[in-house]
């Protein structure tokens, strides 16, 4: 590798071109915690050939439109976070509803941080995770972003997301009964 | 014990041999083997047996091996062998059998002079690399250098199996030939 131009040598070349870019996740109608699954891969570093666990050589991930994940069947109701104060009477829990209402990058993050190994990595690790609950990052960060990863499941699309054309030319698979009222 | 002061007291190190022994010659390391002994004690007495039997063999089979006797009065028997790198070792000769001393003269034959350590790898390579460091550019599709990111392209998942939409499409453009083939 040659010198760049700002005149580091090339071991600092080296180690920014391997350390020093983000990559992007959509987590719009995506299972949080099979995205947890996926995202522990990057901010440990692990899809690297170079991964040693003693090797801190981690992504940055960037997730956007975490507001619009997907739990599975009643999970949003029935699962609970729980918080302690720390004084008496200072247990709380909170419904996965509730807590994405208050902060909807919270139920991903936590997801995240569940997954991640348990061990002096884990603060420094979660911090390269950059959560933003729609579509728009800022521009510092998306000008570092070199690569996405692929979604888990394919995202539904709704009638009102094709065009008028589509339905209209869309097969017509059987015809109404001449009395049937349509709503 | 932690690694950090174990380290400190015994080291660690990688596989290495000196000057690449072994490729293409062999230059012998052991440079002199001196047998200490006592002519009366009965801890010596294997050590007198080798010398009686064995001695004069293996200075004739190694003659680059220089052998030294050192008889010494009521004393433990050892061996002491210094090294090319100027490493010496002793070993206690004390109690063991001729044979037994056959095989610690092996050893100290066969060895580098090289301390024994702990191994960090089992393998080593002057060339750790033709094509060069890994970087995350490497076998990377030149085409993301231009991709405006978010891209729907490299997030959509892989799907694997039709949707029922696709499907009563398909069966709609079957259908639809097999119809036109009839009429012309």
């Amino acid at each position: 590798m040659e010198v760049s131009a700002g005149g580091e040598s090339p071991q600092k070349v080296q180690s920014m071109a391997t350390f020093g870019c983000g990559i992007l996740y959509d987590a719009k109608w995506q299972n949080p915690f099979h995205t947890a699954n996926k995202i522990k891969d990057y901010l440990t570093g692990s899809t690297k050939p170079i991964y040693h666990p003693l090797n801190d050589c981690g992504d940055h991930v960037v997730v956007i439109n975490s507001r619009d994940i997907a739990m599975p069947g009643i999970e949003w109701e029935k699962r609970v976070y729980f918080h302690h104060t720390g004084y008496p009477g200072g247990a709380s829990w909170t419904l996965a509803w509730e807590l994405h209402q208050k902060d909807p990058t919270l139920v991903l993050r936590k997801a995240v941080y569940n997954q991640l190994s348990k061990n002096l990595l884990r603060r420094g690790r979660i911090a390269r995770l950059h959560i933003f609950p729609d579509d728009k990052i800022p521009d510092s960060i998306l000008q570092n972003i070199s690569g996405q990863i692929r979604q888990l499941r394919p995202v539904p699309k709704r009638l009102d997301h094709y065009s008028e054309e589509e339905v209209k030319n869309f097969p017509k698979v059987f015809d109404w009964p001449r009395e049937y009222i349509i709503q | 014990m932690t690694s950090h002061t174990w380290n400190l007291f015994w080291g660690s190190s990688f596989v290495r041999t000196p000057l690449r022994n072994g490729v293409g010659r062999y230059v012998q390391q052991l440079q002199r083997v001196t047998f200490k002994f006592c002519k009366t004690h009965g801890g010596s007495q294997g050590m007198r047996e080798f010398i009686e039997k064995d001695l004069v063999d293996f200075a004739k089979v190694n003659p680059g091996v220089v052998v030294y006797l050192k008889p010494r009065r009521h004393r433990s028997p050892c061996l002491k062998a210094e090294y090319l790198n100027g490493e010496e070792e002793y070993i206690s000769a004390h109690n063991l059998s001729s044979s037994d001393i056959k095989k610690w003269v092996e050893y100290l034959r066969m060895r580098s002079g090289n301390p024994v350590e702990r191994l960090r790898k089992y393998q080593h390579t002057d060339h750790p690399s033709i094509q060069g460091p890994w970087t995350p550019w490497t076998h990377r599709d030149p085409e993301i250098n231009v991709t405006e990111f978010p891209s729907e392209k490299l997030s959509a998942a892989h799907v694997t199996e039709k949707t029922a939409t696709e499907q009563v499409i398909e069966l709609f453009e079957k259908q639809k030939i097999a119809s036109g083939s009839n009429t012309s």
